[in-house]
């Protein structure tokens, strides 16, 4: 991304949110972004992945520039190259473990949906619950469920948002451990917003923001 | 996009329960349309079979000249049964020599024939030649009831009336022409008669065959020609449309519909009328879609939002959530096909006593056009809603708060529109269409807000903490209360409606006929016979009927202007026009000619004419205008002198125009009477007729009963509908609960948590309810009341009292129907517990 600045009106004055921010992540690598609440993050990681629009400057995903592609363009984009993780799961409560990961892949019209559903849910461990609801799971186990979904289209790049926010720590790891074996495994570039140290330290490289602007940043190329 | 995924995601929304309350709401709307679309055309089959019966054919070509056989070559190529008619007057007498030859049998079979038939003087007759195969439709009869085919050469068939004219006996030998015909058969039922000119005249029925060798069709004979078809509908109008180019002067095709154009108007307004009322049902399940749409898409916001993170652009989420709908439309048709075929068929089987023969089987074209319409309704309800849900922006994954812009306004103006257009659709009249249109939403506004102005009343006087928790709760959601209010009143309010209707005005208008109302009509009395008519009744111990005489004339013009029927707007006006007037004499005496209500009374001295006040609103008649009347050939011209207002419901004899003596006193024309017969005394009516063959008695108790059984299915099928208005008002309460229940679900573990015990809880859901469903009942009772005086006392000028007991069986069943939503919400809520708040 280049020189990126997001600003929202607020009342009758602007308030910038994200400014004038540079940085790239090389492919296959790991960039966590770190801060405080309401320092930025969240902005940032929906600019990149193409959900939120930036008020100035430029993002290249996988290579192609955002700046020039509708609402829809981004969105093909999106299920040709991105994966997501949420703080809150994001699984739909009407839908089996196992629909839940096929639903990316049918909307790719993956004719082997349900076959790469079922390898990846078995993958992280959840081989014996491919036909419960989210109700029945436990908060570990739906993130399983949401990782499963966001690997198994074979993204080139995730993104991750507070992955092990809703959980507790024993699992937290677990899932951490688990997200960061899937990665190295799939060679996904993975994008993570974060307020947990630890889990930070764990990619190549660390963005630190406050009030919307980069206050560190170590192993990134400017 | 894979037909399995929205096969997927609609299997499962539909088991967590997300379609249920659009489904049940598309399902009524689609039962209400197809039930009266199914039962009208069935109704409309057997109505128009039976008249196809009177035509005796589906199709007949009349004819003045002989019709040229390649028309009739034509219709049997194409698979129509043909039968030919030729109808003429002629003198017929009884064969003097009994032995004498009879055509088409051998002499040898003749000379069985009695030789004690005594010769009678010769009789006009309307003699009727027909074909092998007459008639195509309905039956032809003996008087014992028992069917009979066509005469065959050399045999014929004669009414009652020719039999006492010649005093003949079945087997007897008739002189017809150069022929000899023997009557095999004295004919109770003749299906077309009612189309004959003639058929005033005795009737005699001979094989067509016979006709050459009769030597009657000689040059200048007064001949009717009939070509008579039936068969299969797509081979008549094929066979119509070659024939009409091909017809002559002098020709002319008719079919029920241009031969009977009020039965068929009838049928039309009665079918039109029933489905605006079906689409009552629809507009309040329309409200119900609503709801259930805005909660499904309140609810499904977050799912919109994964499906544009995960890369689906917003065409393809509008296809998923399309196919969804279109899911649920096909699932709805089903149901409310089955439900719709279920409701009519149990109605046709209570009716069936009442109904006035078997009904012919429906087709499956209502079904179809409700289905239609429901998805329509549905595009309408649901449509702009879940478009608007397409919106949703994929940043609502990292950002909740965010929602997409719901134009309100827009999906109230494309369901507005949509509404209209479908009302349009099934009015055909876009003045009705708006105006029902318009009735509904302000009958909803009104019920709704009057019922919000009730509760905030009953909140003041009504005492308990639970009835005031439960009254504020009614009183927060005013908008959701106002349309369950709105929805469930006007459902019930139809309900009540009917009943006055149905049993109140009904007894109330059967009161005011007088007890000895005239039951009987005679017409056809010659004006010679009106002593021996009176010497008649006085036999019977009956005072003597009053005669009115009856002269045929035809309207020729309106203040020295040709009438030109084809310049009213109107068919019935049209109609009226073109038809012949039976005229009248008014009485002198003032006090029996009506009550006037514009000018003077008739004198009979000074020629003028009094019209019936409703004719004359049609037509354009005032007092002063000039008309002229062809009575016999002669023009009669004279002004009208009154408008005057005609109770029909006396069952007297009544007249649209009535002239003044001096105008009419030199016309002739037939005489005609009402009078009441006791019921015991009907028997006397067979051998009077007997004794004058030429008059005709019509039994009005027997009209009547006819009327009452079409009155009878009519308010039946009505009555079915207005009960699917009632189960769409249900739904809309279902409904608006829905929307609210997540926040009710909360409130009821703050209260939980507070230390409210689950059955305080149930008791103010009980009293919320109840309370709701008694006020809808009151208003749709009291509503119904006034309306229904109203329409008795103001309208049709029946004095009726208020009924005062009916808001009282509104108030329970309204109370009774909001019961079974406490059943629902209690399950739902059942297992509510505070922990609700700790896990959100």
């Amino acid at each position: 991304m280049q020189q990126l600045t997001k600003t929202v009106a607020s009342g009758k004055s602007t308030l910038t949110i994200l400014h004038d921010l540079s940085l790239s992540v090389a492919h296959g690598a790991s960039l966590a972004i770190v801060g405080s609440s309401g320092s930025g993050k969240s902005t940032l990681l929906g600019l990149l992945a193409g959900l939120d629009v930036a008020s100035s400057g430029e993002i290249y995903l996988a290579g192609n520039a955002l700046s020039g592609l509708s609402e829809d363009g981004r969105a093909l984009l999106r299920a040709k190259t991105a994966g997501f993780v949420f703080q809150s799961f994001q699984l739909l409560p009407d839908l089996t473990a196992l629909e839940n990961v096929m639903l990316p892949l049918e909307l790719s019209d993956r004719v082997d949906a349900r076959h790469l559903a079922e390898q990846w849910l078995t993958k992280v461990g959840l081989s014996e619950r491919m036909q419960h609801t989210p109700r029945q799971l436990s908060g570990g186990e739906q993130q399983r469920v949401a990782l499963a979904r966001a690997f198994a289209p074979g993204p080139a790049i995730l993104f991750a948002d507070e992955p092990t926010g809703s959980l507790d720590s024993a699992t937290g790891l677990v899932i951490a451990d688990l997200l960061f074996t899937l990665n190295r495994e799939a060679g996904t570039t993975l994008v993570l917003v974060t307020h947990d140290e630890t889990l930070a330290a764990r990619c190549q490289s660390q963005l630190r923001l406050a009030a919307g602007r980069v206050v560190s940043q170590q192993g990134l190329a400017a | 996009m894979k037909w399995s995924m929205n096969w997927m995601l609609f299997r499962r929304s539909l088991a967590a329960g997300e379609f249920r309350t659009l489904l049940l709401a598309l399902t009524i709307a689609i039962a209400a349309l197809s039930s009266v679309g199914s039962i009208t055309e069935r109704v409309q089959h057997l109505l128009l079979g039976q008249a196809n019966e009177t035509l005796g054919a589906d199709l007949v070509l009349r004819s003045d000249h002989e019709i040229a056989a390649p028309l009739s070559n034509a219709a049997q190529v194409q698979g129509l049964r043909v039968a030919k008619t030729a109808t003429f007057p002629s003198m017929v007498g009884v064969h003097p020599q009994a032995s004498a030859p009879v055509a088409g049998e051998m002499p040898a079979a003749a000379s069985s024939i009695s030789a004690e038939t005594e010769p009678a003087a010769l009789t006009l007759a309307s003699v009727k030649a027909v074909s092998g195969l007459y008639p195509l439709r309905g039956d032809l009869r003996l008087q014992d009831g028992s069917r009979i085919s066509a005469p065959q050469a050399g045999q014929a068939l004669i009414d009652q009336r020719l039999q006492s004219m010649l005093g003949i006996e079945v087997g007897a030998i008739l002189d017809v022409g150069l022929l000899q015909l023997r009557v095999v058969g004295i004919l109770g039922q003749e299906p077309d008669a009612a189309f004959d000119f003639s058929s005033l005249q005795p009737r005699l029925m001979m094989n067509d065959a016979d006709l050459a060798a009769s030597g009657l069709l000689g040059f200048g004979s007064r001949v009717k020609y009939r070509l008579m078809l039936a068969g299969d509908a797509l081979a008549l109008a094929e066979w119509r449309l070659q024939a009409t180019p091909q017809l002559e002067r002098g020709q002319k095709l008719e079919s029920v519909s241009d031969a009977r154009p009020e039965l068929k108007d009838a049928l039309d307004r009665a079918s039109r009328f029933l489905k605006l009322a079906a689409l009552l049902a629809a507009c309040l399940a329309a409200v119900a879609m609503i709801l259930a749409a805005r909660r499904f898409a309140l609810r499904h916001y977050d799912m919109v939002a994964l499906l544009r993170t995960f890369g689906a652009t917003r065409r393809q989420v509008q296809q998923i959530l399309l196919a969804q709908l279109a899911l649920v439309a096909a699932m709805a048709a089903l149901l409310g096909g089955v439900l719709g075929w279920l409701a009519q068929s149990a109605l046709v089987a209570l009716l069936k006593s009442s109904l006035p023969a078997s009904l012919p089987a429906g087709s499956s074209i209502p079904w179809l056009l409700a289905s239609v319409l429901g998805v329509v309704l549905l595009i309408g309800c649901a449509g702009p809603m879940l478009m608007a849900l397409a919106q949703t922006p994929p940043l609502r994954v990292l950002r909740r708060e965010i929602e997409p812009s719901t134009r309100v306004g827009v999906q109230w103006l494309v369901t507005a529109v949509l509404m209209l257009g479908l009302l349009y659709w099934i009015a055909n009249d876009i003045q009705l269409a708006l105006m029902v249109g318009t009735g509904v939403v302000l009958a909803l506004a009104l019920a709704g807000g009057l019922g919000l102005l009730l509760l905030r009343g009953l909140q003041r006087i009504l005492p308990g903490a639970t009835v005031k928790i439960a009254l504020r709760q009614l009183q927060r959601q005013r908008v959701l209360v106002a349309a369950q209010l709105g929805a469930l009143s006007l459902g019930l309010m139809g309900i009540a409606l009917l009943t006055v209707v149905q049993s109140d005005l009904l007894s109330a208008w059967q009161r005011q006929i007088p007890a000895h109302a005239p039951n009987h009509f005679a017409i056809n009395i010659q004006p010679e016979q009106a002593s021996a008519v009176a010497q008649q009744f006085s036999q019977q111990g009956l005072a003597a009927p009053t005669l009115l005489p009856m002269i045929r004339g035809r309207w020729l013009a309106l203040n020295q202007q040709p009438v030109e029927p084809e310049r009213y707007g109107e068919a019935r006006a049209q109609r009226l026009a073109e038809r012949e007037f039976n005229l009248s004499v008014a009485p002198s005496a003032v006090s029996e000619q009506g009550k006037i209500v514009a000018g003077q009374p008739l004198q009979a001295n000074i020629p003028a004419w009094s019209v019936e006040e409703g004719l004359a609103k049609t037509l354009g008649i005032a007092v002063g205008d000039t008309l002229t009347f062809d009575v016999g050939g002669i023009p009669i011209s004279a002004p009208v002198a009154n408008l005057r207002q005609v109770a029909w419901e006396s069952f007297q004899v009544n007249f649209f125009v009535m002239g003044s003596a001096s105008l009419l006193q030199a016309q002739t024309g037939s005489w005609i009477s009402s009078f009441y017969l006791p019921p015991n005394q009907t028997q006397w009516i067979a051998s009077w007729v007997r004794a004058m063959p030429n008059i005709t008695v019509i039994d009005v108790g027997q009209v009547l009963n006819e009327v009452q059984r079409v009155i009878t299915l009519a308010s039946s099928v009505l009555r079915l509908v207005l009960i699917l208005c009632v189960l769409a008002g249900l739904t809309v309460l279902i409904a608006a609960l829905d929307t609210t229940e997540s926040e009710r679900r909360r409130e009821a573990a703050i209260m939980r948590a507070l230390g409210a015990t689950s059955k305080r809880l149930a008791a103010v859901w009980w009293v919320e309810s109840l309370l709701l469903g008694a006020v809808a009942g009151l208003i749709a009772g009291v509503c119904a009341s006034v309306l229904g005086w109203c329409l008795a006392t103001q309208l049709l000028n029946i004095p009726m009292a208020l009924n005062l007991l009916l808001p009282l069986y509104t108030i329970l069943l309204g109370m009774f129907l909001a019961a079974l939503t406490v059943w629902r919400r209690l399950r739902v809520f059942a297992q509510t517990t505070p922990m609700v708040l700790l896990k959100d």
